[in-house]
This record gives structure tokens, C-alpha cells and sequence, in this order.
């Protein structure tokens, strides 16, 4: 016993949980697999999904972040206010970025066809509303912003 | 324990890369326990779908193979006919709990995909088996929610078919996922233990400080954090809603009325001005019927019994007497409207065909293609005292686009099953 958690790292329950996990993975895999024209599609897409979040979506808006950061609230002249605008900024941003990342099929039109003969409607207007959401957030923040400066202009 | 090789400290595998005060094994846990029951409702409501299209009848089965909710019939019952808004709600909350769970998902894999990059990678057999199954669960879990996301918006770009994919990624997710609560289960209540449920939401900008990591357990807290420029309360509040104005997005779709408009990015929120303007899921135009096939030569065939099929015209079918309901189509895909149906009641077309205790229907469309085109209805739903073959809705004609001479529209019934152009009943 004591010799597998050495060479194991854990105990013999966490094996088989690991295994018993792992089991019905690759039976639910093998499924998918049997069922599709193109296997490779299906693979394609799970990995895709997650080199997609984690080396492009997250570095992505990261890396804005990091930016918007450093031109907003550089170390040396950190203050609230330049923190306060930071987030009246960013807090926008990522709204109206989760709103494209829900709904881009809709926005971007990427099935225009499909989605006329599907519900009778044209898919054009999506991303006009999109836009006017987005404009919404940032005119919404930049309100609360400005109250927020006078408010600590006041203050001693 | 052996050991196992570091990688040179470059980039993001460097200890002071990752510099936000704000990560660390309680915001881990605390999204964690926002997370796991919506995405308990979402898969639950899932396996209940596969189980409302009733597999086990007919050529019901959209794939064959078992699991849950599909290919067996749970205690014999059938899917049942009421409460009638049962699909609209089951259906609706596995769309808005899947929705609704984006943010909380997305913030939570930006807390911890410092992990990603822990180094040395692997520090024991067991430790690279777990991060192999973290494959599973985040690949698995963006797999089902992105391809659910895109179906409902009619983007049909995966070259694979979309049902199984989506229910069999659902499986190998949920088999990730419950192995991993198993295993980090202790470690959260250890964190609440510590540092409180929700005590850390009442630090101030100015209180804000980095989490300290678990020790002997690589977390995600920074070993070198930045001065912070958010608080947790704000972030925690940010997330919070962010779930719930997008899940407020896609239960407009459910709910209809006035909330509809709340639907304002989701692809089922417009409403139309008329009686024949609520949505579909399938256009005429879509379908390929030609349009001489549903005029006035239409005679709708009955079939049961062995005997020659009877055949009736519109006009025949608004002679018959009429039954009046009030029922919810509840798509697939999330949104459901209800509205005034005017029909022949399914048992009375039932004994026409010479079957008087009609166990099942087959629903046969003239629509040409498509597995949708035949569907197979249980005795509760083919007697039920709704279950109409309707002619009419809201004081008028179906317009084409509804089905157009006669649909299905069964109480609980999933929308996709409530057969449109109709051409053939089969009773047996």
C-alpha cells in the first residue's frame, strides 16, 4: 500500500475513480466517433475548443487588459480616480465581448440563409442591436464616471 | 515519490508571470459552487429532452445507442402530457441554465489557467492522470456549451452531426466533471473552512490582498501579485451579472409576453403583428413541399385496423366537431410560444381509422426529407383530451408557415413532434 502511493502519488481509490472517469469518456468518445461521417470533425473540435480559450480567447483579452492597464494606471501614478476610470473602461468592454462571444452566429450573420428558411426573419439586424447595446454600456459608464469625479472632486 | 523534471522558468511557466491579486483557491471555489448547479439543471434538463423524444417508439431515435434518456423507456411510462408547459420548462431551463453559465464558466477558467502552466507539469503518476482528465473537463464542457450555443442560432458549421455530438460531449463531460468535484471537493470546503464563504467579498480596494495558496497543493493564487485595481465583491457582482443578464436574454425566449423583449440579442426574441406571427422552426419555403400538394386537392389519409385508409379534405375535417386548446410549442432550442389552437381531437380521427384504443400514431408529413418527418406519438399523448390534429389557430387559418393544412399539437409534446403538413395518421 505504501509502496503504490509512492510509485502511484495517491491512493488505490483515486485510481479508479481516474479509470471509472476515464471509461465512460472513452466510451461517450468511441460514440460520437461510430456516429459521425468524419471523425476527425469531432476531434478537431474538442481540442479546438480548448486551444481556442485558453492560447487565443484568454491571451487575447488579457493582453488588452494589460495594455489598458498600463495606459490608465501606470505604477507610478496610481490613483483612484485612474483606477475608477480603468474599470469604467474595461467593465464595458468585457460586457459587450461576452455579448459577441454568446451571440456571434447571430451577429456576424453567419447563416443567413439557413436562418431565413429556418424562422422567416432576416438575421441583419443582430448585430445592429449588438452595437447598440455596446454603445448603451459605454455611454451608461461614462455617466457613472463622470458622477463619480465630481463626487471626489467634493471630497476633502 | 519520484521525481519528476522542472521546465525552464520562461514565459507564462515563470512564477511571477501571473500577477492578479484576485486569483486563488477561493474565488476558485466560490465560482465553483455558482457553476456546478447550473450546469447540474442544464445536464439533467438535457438527458430529459433525449427522453421526451421517446427513442424507444417508431423512428423516433435521432442515433441509436444507450445512455441516458435515450433508447429506453424510464419505467415504462412514456413521456407525459402534462402539465402541458412541461417541455417549455424543462427545454427552457436547459437553455437559460446553459447560457447563464457562460460567464461564470469563462471567469473561472480565468482564475485557474495559472494551472495550466504549474511547473514542474507533472509531479506523480496520479497528478498527471488528473490533469489529463482536466483535458476531458474543459474540453468536454466548452465542446457541449459552444456547439449548443451555435445550434440554437442556426449556424450549423461543425461537418458533424449536431444531436449526438452535443449529448455524447455532454457524457464525457459529466464523467470529467463529477470525477473532478470528487477530487477537489475536500480542498473547497478546506478554503471556505478558512477564509469564509463570502468573507472575502467584504474587503475594500484598500484591503484587497492576494489569497495565500493551500499549502502543499499548487493553486492559483500569484506568487508575485500586482497592486489590485478591483475588488472581489466587484468582480464577484460583474460575473453575477453577467449570468444573469444573459440568461434573462434567453429566458425571453421562454417566457414570452412583455419579457420577450428582453430577448434582444437571442434569436427567437422579435414578435410579429397577427395571429399567424409567432415563430417557427421550419419555413414552408424550407421544406420542399410543392405547393399544389397542400392545396385544395389535400385529402389527409387514416390508416389503422388493416382496412383501406379513409381519406378527408379540409372542408371534411372543419365539419367534424372542434376542440379548443390553449398550448405552449416548445422548441428544442429554447423558446416556446403558446398560443389558441382549433382542431379534430386524435381519438376521434382515431376511430375513423377503426381503432378505438389506439396505442400509438405515426405522425407522417408530406414534407420529403428529414428524420423529423415521421414521428411516433404514445397512447397518453394520442388520447389525451388536447391532443389535436389543428386546423385553425387563434380564430384563423394556419398559414403555411404553421403547417398549413393541418399540424400536430399534443400537450408536453416537444415542438419538433408536433408534425406539420401533415399527409398520413397511422393508428395502431
Amino acid at each position: 500500500m505504501i509502496a503504490f502511493r509512492r510509485e502511484y502519488g495517491a491512493g488505490p481509490v483515486h485510481l479508479l475513480a481516474v479509470l471509472t472517469s476515464f471509461a465512460i469518456a472513452a466510451y461517450a468518445l468511441s460514440r460520437v466517433f461510430d456516429l459521425a461521417r468524419e471523425p476527425a470533425r469531432v476531434g478537431l473540435w474538442l481540442v479546438g475548443a480548448i486551444v481556442a480559450h485558453d492560447l487565443v480567447l484568454f491571451p487575447l483579452y488579457a493582453l488588452l487588459g494589460v495594455i489598458a492597464a498600463g495606459a490608465i494606471v501606470p505604477e507610478a501614478r496610481r490613483s483612484r480616480l485612474r483606477i475608477a476610470a480603468l474599470n469604467h473602461v474595461r467593465v464595458p468592454a468585457l460586457l459587450a465581448g461576452l455579448l459577441l462571444l454568446v451571440w456571434f452566429p447571430v451577429i456576424a450573420a453567419k447563416a443567413p440563409r439557413t436562418f431565413m428558411r429556418s424562422t422567416g426573419q432576416e438575421v441583419g439586424v443582430y448585430l445592429d442591436r449588438w452595437l447598440l447595446v455596446t454603445a448603451v454600456l459605454f455611454t451608461a459608464s461614462a455617466l457613472l464616471f463622470a458622477l463619480r469625479v465630481r463626487r471626489l472632486a467634493r471630497e476633502p | 515519490m519520484r521525481r519528476f523534471p522542472r521546465l525552464p522558468a520562461v514565459g507564462p511557466l515563470r512564477e511571477g508571470f501571473w500577477r492578479s491579486p484576485l486569483r486563488g483557491p477561493w474565488l476558485a471555489s466560490l465560482l465553483s459552487s455558482a457553476l456546478l448547479p447550473l450546469i447540474a439543471v442544464c445536464a439533467v434538463t438535457g438527458f430529459i429532452s433525449h427522453l421526451a423524444y421517446q427513442p424507444q417508439l417508431g423512428s423516433n431515435a435521432i442515433f441509436n445507442g444507450p445512455g441516458p434518456g435515450n433508447g429506453f423507456d424510464l419505467y415504462g411510462l412514456g413521456w407525459p402530457t402534462s402539465p402541458a408547459w412541461l417541455y417549455a420548462a424543462t427545454q427552457g431551463l436547459h437553455v437559460v441554465s446553459g447560457i447563464a453559465a457562460i460567464p461564470i464558466l469563462l471567469a473561472k477558467l480565468w482564475t485557474v489557467l495559472p494551472k495550466l502552466f504549474e511547473n514542474p507539469p507533472v509531479l506523480s503518476v496520479a497528478h498527471a492522470l488528473e490533469r489529463l482528465s482536466l483535458v476531458l473537463l474543459v474540453g468536454g464542457g466548452l465542446f457541449t456549451i459552444a456547439t449548443g450555443v451555435i445550434n440554437i442560432q442556426l449556424w450549423y458549421p461543425f461537418g458533424f452531426p449536431f444531436v449526438p455530438a452535443h449529448y455524447y460531449g455532454a457524457i464525457l463531460f459529466v464523467a470529467a466533471l463529477v470525477l473532478h468535484v470528487a477530487l477537489k471537493l475536500p480542498l473547497m470546503l478546506r478554503v471556505f473552512r478558512e477564509r469564509g464563504w463570502l468573507r472575502p467579498l467584504r474587503d475594500d480596494l484598500a484591503h484587497t490582498r492576494p489569497e495565500p495558496g493551500v499549502p502543499g497543493v499548487v493553486t492559483s493564487a500569484p506568487a508575485a501579485a500586482a497592486a489590485p485595481t478591483l475588488t472581489r465583491r466587484a468582480l464577484v457582482a460583474g460575473v453575477g451579472a453577467s449570468s444573469v443578464g444573459l440568461g434573462a436574454m434567453a429566458a425571453g425566449q421562454v417566457v414570452g409576453g412583455p419579457l420577450n423583449d428582453l430577448a434582444l440579442l437571442a434569436p427567437r426574441g422579435r414578435r410579429g403583428a397577427g395571429p399567424n406571427a409567432f415563430p417557427v422552426n421550419k419555413t414552408f419555403a424550407a421544406v420542399g413541399i410543392p405547393r399544389d400538394r397542400v392545396g385544395s386537392g389535400w385529402r389527409l389519409e387514416l390508416r389503422g385496423g388493416g382496412a383501406s385508409p379513409t381519406r378527408l379534405g379540409r372542408a371534411e375535417l372543419l365539419g367534424m366537431p372542434q376542440t379548443h386548446a390553449t398550448l405552449p410549442i416548445a422548441c428544442v432550442e429554447g423558446w416556446s410560444t403558446t398560443q389558441h389552437w382549433t382542431g379534430v381531437r386524435l381519438l376521434e380521427l382515431a376511430r375513423l381509422a377503426g381503432v378505438e384504443d389506439p396505442e400509438t400514431l405515426e405522425v407522417r408529413s408530406l414534407q420529403p426529407h428529414g428524420r423529423l418527418a415521421r414521428v411516433t406519438l404514445n397512447r397518453g399523448q394520442v388520447q389525451d383530451d388536447h391532443a389535436l390534429l389543428a386546423l385553425r389557430v387563434n380564430g384563423v387559418d394556419l398559414s403555411l408557415d404553421h403547417g398549413y393544412p393541418a399540424r400536430v399539437i399534443v400537450p408536453a409534446l416537444p415542438g419538433v413532434h408536433c408534425t406539420k403538413w401533415v399527409g398520413e395518421l397511422v393508428f395502431a
